[in-house]
């Protein structure tokens, strides 16, 4: 049996001029606006007891399809059916009065929740139990720490044991202990067969707590299926659009440039026998290189090699820093310094990665500039994991 | 659907009577929490503003009174007027805020936004009923008190409802223009002056009175003080009351259930 179903689902934003032709519109009913779409064609059924989680980039429609969720916001076309009743952790603590203690808060909030007063009764040494909060919770909530503030929210939130809980991000604030405790939580109501919507940029948690997951592009899903596959190719892309607006940008720069005291013109890959490269495989020595041309007279250098799975995830590194047997100038205007590091038994077993070269100053602070090289892909092998190392066997009797 | 509209506006504070009521303690004991004097300030505000016009009104500007409250003094007559306006100006004030104060609310949280007027009027309401009742009471025991007081409990009501139909347009207006908050700020100043409040009809050229039967707000005020004042009941002054808060309530009522759920999109 479902729990949620969405059909079809559109949301527009109507752009206005002038704020006041969205009045006019809504009272006239003539059209005066632009339209924006936010989230399109969006169809997708939770059955009761699983999870869903939803990823993707920011601006790609999550929030808008929480709100629609949980009705806060009513979509230009198509349908949503939820079965039970749904609490919402959109924003934490949306409903605090910041000058009232917290145990008043808890009143407030599960009113709003739509809980009667004698069940929040019951329910409050709980909520205050689990929120941790101890003597705080007869002082004001605008003295609480933000993670007070959480902790009570999502106490609250889930205490009121609703059918469907849809949560925003709200395990990104509050301590790793917490954090637990929120897990745990979430994972007891799957248990008690009860729906979950969760939205999170942490590709772990959504990985853990949900069975399925929806990846947003743009207002449309690119993907929906079952969490670690979507969750892993979102991975995948996102890595690979680092890199891919690097590299253009990394071109560019050159003119651009502030320092003009040398630059970078290639970094490649190249075998044992001076080939460039595009692919290795596991185990080969190969050279990393980086050409260099100087611009100015009497510069020193220092130069370095990293191996990057994205922009910002340096796998391996090396520099000349601390090394005394590179030479690293002075060097004249006009020289070209090709740099070359041999890498011995490349160790990845699978995968991609770029090599990034650059030429820093004497203290290697400062780095001048850094270029990708193209993608080196790894050959596919026979075997299993991510690493590969050169290994002796031997066997004896006895 | 106009009437499926109206009933969820009549009812709204009924069917969500939890909400409603938790909504009205919190906004009501919240403009104390964390003051020292608390609710001390209901009992002072009404007070001091009391002493103030008295003063202002019977030693620095003396009007002339009507003929017909011969023997009433000033203030009283004054009084009566001003403390039933300063619910309904408090109310209307701020309504361009109701919504906009909690549009993290309306914007995350799902409940029905249509008892937010309802609270918005209620509270200010609350807040000036103990200055008015303060008030009544010492009137009482003057020996004013009759057996048509029993009609003030109506005109209260009515005055509630029209109070609460234009909180509703204003508020929900406001959503959409902000230029709606200084707007009724002025407006509100205006019209103070325009209704006789703190000087008596006569002081207004004969040819212009007829043009007070606009004045919905000076029909209430001229109720109130007939029937405490005079011991008489102002039926032409009921007659303005009844159909304009009453349409004002249900008007009110329609245009916010009508755009309220645009209220999502634009706070």
């Amino acid at each position: 049996m479902y729990s949620i179903a969405v059909e079809n689902l559109h949301k527009d934003y109507r752009i206005y001029q002038r704020p006041q032709d969205r009045l006019i519109e809504l009272l006239t009913r003539r059209p005066r606006h632009n339209l924006f779409h936010v989230l399109q064609d969006i169809s997708f059924t939770v059955m009761q007891g699983r999870s869903l989680g939803i990823i993707g980039d920011n601006g790609a429609g999550k929030s808008t399809l929480m709100k629609l969720l949980v009705g806060t916001l009513q979509p230009t076309s198509g349908s949503i059916s939820i079965k039970g009743q749904v609490a919402a952790l959109l924003e934490l603590g949306a409903g605090f009065h910041p000058e009232f203690s917290g145990r008043r808060n808890i009143y407030l909030n599960a009113a709003l929740l739509g809980v009667p007063d004698a069940n929040i009764a019951e329910m409050e040494r709980e909520i205050i139990e689990f929120s941790e909060l101890g003597d705080f919770i007869d002082r004001p909530v605008k003295t609480y720490s933000s993670g007070m503030y959480v902790r009570l929210a999502f106490s609250i939130a889930t205490m009121v044991r609703p059918d469907v809980l849809v949560i925003d991000e709200a395990l990104s604030v509050g301590d790793i202990a917490f954090q637990k405790k929120c897990v745990e939580r979430m994972n007891e109501f799957r248990r008690q067969n009860k729906t979950m919507i969760f939205c999170s940029h942490s590709m772990y948690h959504v990985q853990e707590l949900c069975d399925t997951a929806i990846w947003l592009e743009k207002g449309r899903i690119r993907e929906i299926g079952e969490s670690h596959h979507v969750v892993g190719n979102y991975e995948a892309f996102c890595n690979s659009r680092a890199v891919e607006h690097h590299e253009p940008l990394d071109i560019n720069a050159v003119e651009d440039r502030k320092i003009k005291d040398c630059r970078v013109i290639y970094t490649m890959i190249r075998n044992l026998d001076g080939e460039e490269v595009d692919s290795i495989e596991p185990l080969s020595d190969v050279y990393m290189e980086t050409k260099i041309e100087i611009l100015q007279d009497n510069l020193m250098c220092n130069f370095g090699f990293a191996i990057m799975r994205n922009l910002s995830e340096i796998m391996s590194a090396y520099l000349t820093t601390d090394l005394d047997d590179v030479p690293k100038g002075p060097f004249m205007k006009g020289e070209i310094l090709t740099v070359r590091s041999r890498l011995n038994a490349v160790s990845m077993r699978v995968g991609e990665f770029h090599v990034l070269g650059g030429v820093a100053d004497a203290s290697g602070l400062l780095w001048y500039e850094t270029k990708l090289s193209n993608l080196i892909k790894i050959k596919s092998t026979k075997g299993v994991g991510s690493v590969v190392m050169r290994v002796d066997w031997d066997v004896q009797r006895g | 659907m106009l009437l499926s509209l109206l009933t969820q506006w009549l009812r709204a504070p009924f069917t969500h009577y939890r909400l409603f009521h938790n909504f009205v303690r919190q906004d009501f004991t919240g403009q104390f929490a964390g003051s020292l004097g608390g609710k001390l300030w209901l009992f002072v505000t009404p007070l001091v503003n009391i002493l103030i016009y008295s003063f202002v009104f019977s030693v620095v500007f003396r009007a002339p009174m009507p003929e017909a409250y011969e023997g009433t003094p000033f203030v009283v007559f004054m009084m009566m007027g001003y403390l039933p306006w300063f619910a309904f100006a408090d109310a209307v004030g701020r309504a361009s805020t109701l919504l906009l104060e909690r549009a993290p609310l309306i914007t995350k949280v799902m409940f029905p936004v249509q008892i937010l007027p309802a609270v918005g009027t209620l509270v200010p309401y609350m807040v000036h009923g103990i200055g008015l009742g303060l008030f009544l009471l010492y009137l009482a025991v003057q020996g004013y008190l009759s057996a048509l007081w029993l009609w003030l409990p109506v005109v209260f009501v009515l005055q509630f409802l029209f109070t609460m139909g234009l909180v509703a347009i204003l508020s929900a207006l406001c959503v959409f223009l902000r230029d709606v908050q200084q707007i009724v700020t002025l407006v509100l100043t205006t019209w103070f002056f325009l209704t006789p409040i703190v000087y008596p009809v006569s002081l207004i050229p004969e040819d212009w009175q007829p043009l007070l039967i606009l004045n919905p707000m000076h029909s209430f005020v001229q109720m109130y003080r007939e029937l405490i004042l005079l011991d008489s009941f102002a039926t032409s002054s009921f007659l303005v009351i009844v159909p304009v808060s009453l349409l004002t309530y249900l008007v009110g009522g329609w245009l916010f259930m009508r755009i309220r759920h645009a209220f999502g999109d634009v706070l």
